[in-house]
């Protein structure tokens, strides 16, 4: 189990406190789950994601990360459509242990790019950490 | 609430930044920063280590120790070793289940035959002082001394197909001791646990091992005295260095065992009749599979009942899961709820293969470049038998996962192989 100070957290991504980060990219965001979350769940054993072209709200759960031990699941940071989905999880779901911010899970369109400023900062984010 | 036990290997596993968690009292390592997928693959490839003294130790011992324990226990001791149903001798120990009047479990044993009158049996965490109070109420005999060896042993496991020629590198004359040294058989003993064999570290330090364990795969368990335990747990790591040999946790031991089919009491097996399950060979049936061959507390309730729900192993078609717990539950093709999860976890070790499920280590037709992705596996307690091969379904209400009962789960498992094989 990592130490606060040995945690991977990235500056130029927002995050949630359920441990989701999302980070822009053009007028899309990519999403993914924090340092924090893949090293609590240990080795991620499989992605359930969800079909590019879905739609969800803002804290809906839009898939789930299979550890050995438990099920976890994934809540979308903003609302919107999926756009694309990352494949190489499917077969490589390990990916997100090895690096949690390049391997990111989902691609959305935001419905309401405002609600991206609602997302924690790096600093808000680690404050929730330290409990 | 009680303070958390520590074992005196705790020191060693948050210094690893192991993932701790509780378990039966004690804080436990769930995994070590190599990943529970790696410790898991470890123990199939080549060899993994377990601190398991968390486990209790109860010794048995004086005139009348072997029949308070045909009493209590639900194998015949004297009908339990090989094809031939040999009786239980010094050096030889066997697997079986302490049962209340009722047919309901109180805790799974190992019980050591030390010397004819002196008995080794090991319980789950926190089962000692229950175990040793159960036997001394079953006693009517004076004579009889029941000791609760808890937290006074230092135990650890070592598994996987390299493990005895880890082992081997710290024991003086391993080949003495491997000799004849068959699945559920010792050698050695350590503090007040002694018996005609003597079995010595490199260092002199005084050991028992055991070819038995809980993975399902080939491996020892160790017992020496608490003080000894840290020097062998690291004696053994080194050791197993050029092996790959990795320190596993209790993670790894959980996924390994629902593979190979073994119950986690008070989990897997319970406050419910220890009858329609995959254990049978632990109760002491005649050959006529309708009547026990000898008496033992439970046995009545047993042969009484008929109407009790079904433990049936499952594995599914994919690693996902849905975990055991008050809000999920098991449906048939209908959607009628028939069950409850008792264990879902992954063994990462298999895959399905055109529907059949093929592991690292099956023999025979495993296709080149195999890669298992995983498969989740465990234990349902359903209400009515359901055979090999049929199909159910577990929710927790929002998803739905459709895996298939099993007789068997992990194909290629090492833990019987001839020990001479393992050397070579």
């Amino acid at each position: 189990m990592k130490e606060l100070s040995e945690l991977n957290l990235p500056e130029d991504v927002r995050y949630t406190d359920d441990h989701e980060w999302a980070t822009a990219s053009g007028d899309t965001l990519k999403i993914g789950v924090s340092d924090y979350a893949q090293d609590q769940m240990g080795d991620i054993v499989f992605v359930e994601m969800p079909e590019v072209g879905d739609t969800f709200e803002k804290g809906d759960e839009f898939g789930t990360l299979e550890s050995v031990k438990a099920v976890s699941e994934l809540y979308l940071p903003v609302g919107g459509e999926i756009v694309a989905i990352n494949e190489a999880l499917e077969d490589g779901p390990e990916l997100i242990n090895e690096d949690p911010y390049t391997n990111w899970i989902v691609e959305i369109k935001p419905s309401d790019p405002a609600e991206i400023d609602q997302l924690l900062s790096v600093d808000a984010y680690r404050e929730i950490l330290k409990g | 609430m009680q303070a958390e036990k520590k074992t005196v290997l705790h020191d060693f596993h948050v210094k690893q930044n192991a993932m701790m968690a509780s378990f039966g009292g004690y804080d436990m390592p769930l995994w070590y920063p190599t990943g529970v997928k790696t410790e898991h693959l470890a123990v199939i490839r080549n060899a993994g280590i377990f601190d398991t003294s968390h486990m209790a130790v109860v010794t048995v011992r004086g005139e009348g120790a072997r029949e308070l324990l045909q009493n209590c226990l639900s194998k015949d001791m004297d009908r339990c070793i090989g094809l031939k149903k040999n009786a239980l001798s010094d050096g030889r120990c066997v697997y079986g289940i302490f049962l209340n009047p009722d047919g309901t479990v109180i805790d799974d044993a190992i019980i050591y035959q030390l010397q004819p009158d002196a008995f080794m049996v090991v319980v789950n965490a926190a089962m000692g002082g229950i175990i040793a109070e159960h036997l001394q109420k079953s006693s009517d005999r004076e004579g009889i001394t029941i000791e609760d060896l808890t937290d006074r042993v230092g135990k650890m496991d070592i598994q996987g197909p390299d493990s005895a020629k880890i082992l081997g590198e710290i024991i003086r004359n391993s080949d003495q001791l491997f000799e004849g040294l068959t699945y559920f058989s010792f050698k050695g003993g350590f503090g007040s646990c002694t018996t005609s064999t003597a079995v010595e570290l490199n260092g002199g330090t005084k050991i028992l091992v055991s070819r038995t364990g809980y993975t399902g795969e080939f491996g020892f368990e160790l017992f020496v005295e608490i003080d000894k335990l840290q020097s062998l747990w690291e004696g053994l790591l080194k050791a197993g260095e050029e092996y790959g040999l990795v320190a596993c946790g209790l993670a790894s031991r959980d996924s390994l065992r629902a593979g190979a089919v073994l119950p986690l009491s008070h989990q897997d097996i319970g406050p419910w009749p220890f009858l329609f399950n995959p254990w049978q060979f632990a109760l002491a049936w005649s050959d006529d599979g309708k009547s026990f061959s000898k008496d033992f507390i439970g046995a009545d309730a047993l042969l009484e009942e008929n109407d009790c729900d079904h433990t049936l192993p499952f594995a599914g078609f994919d690693p996902r899961k849905i975990a055991a717990g008050d809000d999920t539950y098991v449906i048939n093709d209908a959607g009628e709820k028939i069950g409850a999860i008792l264990t879902c976890t992954t063994d990462m070790a298999i895959g399905r293969v055109d529907g059949e499920i093929i592991g690292l280590a099956s023999e025979g037709d495993v296709p080149e470049g195999f890669k298992p992705k995983g498969l989740s596996c465990g234990f349902l307690l359903l209400d009515k038998h359901f055979a090999p091969g049929e199909l159910v379904y577990l929710t927790d209400g929002k998803r739905k996962l459709k895996v298939e009962i099993r007789e068997d789960v992990r194909p290629g498992r090492t833990a019987r192989k001839p020990i001479k094989m393992m050397l070579t």
